[in-house]
């Protein structure tokens, strides 16, 4: 299948915000649902994330469909500014895998300011914690206030880090306007679901736009 | 003022070599820190109040380079010309007429921060001695030190012709709006390879109207909607961009 054909997931957020473990949590729900995903991680200096989703989808997903890019820079780089090299990657993986339908790029962690490149992703999902603290949606940024998709994660740890979840959610909701909001645990799949679907209607929506 | 006449002001008798066109290429780069990387040029105000989408970006950013033909282009070639004939009234009077035209604090703010900037790298990146001289008359409180006269007269020092000088800060002001426009999510890098190559007869025309300003009394600027979206960006509670 061609890249332009294929639809493409972008997943940002903050280091450590749970992007590598929605990846994994969410990839067994689309093979479920019969899909034939890919998967391109971009770390600063390592394959990290791309060998740990290779363990832990083992079984699930084969691990030469997942496809590690060292950016060597500020991930926004890569996803954003200059995405060619994500692009080659993938254009590389469809290659080898022309049964891929849907491509996952999940960007280095980074910075509220991150954003994709439209040619990289037809769907943008940012990734903020509970652990970074409530205020982190008032803060802002085009990650938070734009993304097609906000997920907060790690709910289960929200009384441990003293973060009122509901004030989190709340605020959430009142910089992004309509945009949608779901909270996860991806480590048990809570809410995991829900982003499979949103994402999912989202590549519908984007056919029946496109014929 | 007193005009006097020509005479030695460390700048080049002969001009457009290739030494003057890699000190060109040197400081009109993207990479060179003088911290462009903060400004939108206005863009960022109208994706705010949701006003533009990625089809307006080439018509907002063809304004954006249309005024600057009136305005800091049209300084930056009248200071280059001041400086190649050792005027220096004449790139205060510049130089402050443009600040005058600024209608905004965030303009004037970014044009005073980006031009004090490059003032303090003229220096150690060209040896540049009108950006000396500038720069003490800045620290004197003579003059503001707006971008376009900095970038003008350091061209001038580095023997840069101002047809050339002009069109590279153009250019360059294209680049910065062509990437502001990837950071706030309105194109992607293609679109913005695109976007440069469209803006091309714009920026020719810019340079014309720059080029053809003869005493800072031509230096104007009518942007109403860009200052009025430029008002509402000041007040905004959160934003990537200081302009």
């Amino acid at each position: 299948m061609e890249l332009e054909q294929v639809y493409k997931i972008g997943i940002g957020g903050p280091v450590g915000s749970g992007k590598t473990a929605l990846i994994e949590a969410l990839v067994p729900l689309l093979v479920g649902r019969g899909h034939r995903p890919g998967v391109i991680t971009n770390d600063i200096y390592t394959q990290e994330d791309a060998q740990h989703v290779r363990r832990t989808l083992a079984g699930t997903l084969d691990a030469d469909r997942v496809v590690g890019v060292e950016t060597g820079a500020c991930p926004h780089t890569a996803v954003r500014d200059d995405p060619t090299m994500n692009l080659a990657a993938a254009a590389e993986l469809l290659d080898r895998f022309p049964d891929i339908d849907v491509l996952l790029f999940e960007s280095g962690g980074d910075n509220l300011t991150l954003t994709f490149s439209p040619a990289l992703a037809d769907v943008f999902v940012f990734v903020l914690d509970t652990a970074e603290g409530e205020k982190m949606p008032r803060k802002r940024g085009p990650g938070t206030t734009d993304s097609d998709l906000l997920v907060i994660n790690k709910i289960d740890i929200a009384p441990y880090v003293r973060t009122d979840l509901a004030v989190m959610e709340r605020d959430a909701h009142a910089v992004r306007g309509n945009g949608r909001v779901i909270l996860t645990d991806c480590l048990t799949g809570t809410g995991v679901s829900d982003v499979a679907d949103f994402v999912l209607d989202r590549r519908e929506t984007l056919c029946s736009s496109t014929g | 003022m007193t005009r006097r006449a020509p005479k030695p002001s460390g700048v080049p008798k002969t001009s457009g070599g290739l030494g003057a066109l890699l000190a060109q290429f040197q400081l009109t780069d993207s990479a060179f820190p003088s911290g462009l990387y903060t400004l939108s040029h206005g863009l960022e105000g109208y994706v705010q109040l949701r006003i533009a989408g990625a089809d307006d970006v080439h018509d907002l950013v063809s304004g954006v380079i249309r005024a600057a033909g009136t305005a800091d282009a049209a300084a930056l070639a009248l200071a280059h010309r001041a400086v190649a004939s050792d005027d220096w009234d004449a790139v205060v009077e510049a130089d402050r007429r443009l600040h005058a035209i600024k209608l905004g604090p965030e303009q004037r703010t970014a044009s005073v921060r980006t031009g004090r900037q490059l003032l303090g790298l003229a220096e150690p990146a060209f040896g540049s001695a009108p950006a000396v001289r500038l720069g003490r008359l800045v620290a004197g409180g003579a003059t503001p030190g707006n971008h376009a006269v900095v970038v003008g007269a350091v061209h001038a020092g580095l023997g840069v012709p101002v047809r050339d000088a002009v069109a590279g800060d153009l250019y360059a002001l294209a680049a910065s709006c062509a990437t502001a426009a990837v950071r706030l999510g309105r194109s992607d890098f293609r679109r913005a390879q695109g976007l440069l190559r469209a803006l091309r007869p714009e920026i020719v025309r810019a340079a014309e109207t720059a080029l053809a300003a003869r005493d800072p009394r031509d230096l104007r600027s009518s942007t109403p909607l860009a200052d009025v979206v430029a008002a509402a960006h000041e007040r905004a509670e959160a934003r990537l961009f200081i302009t």
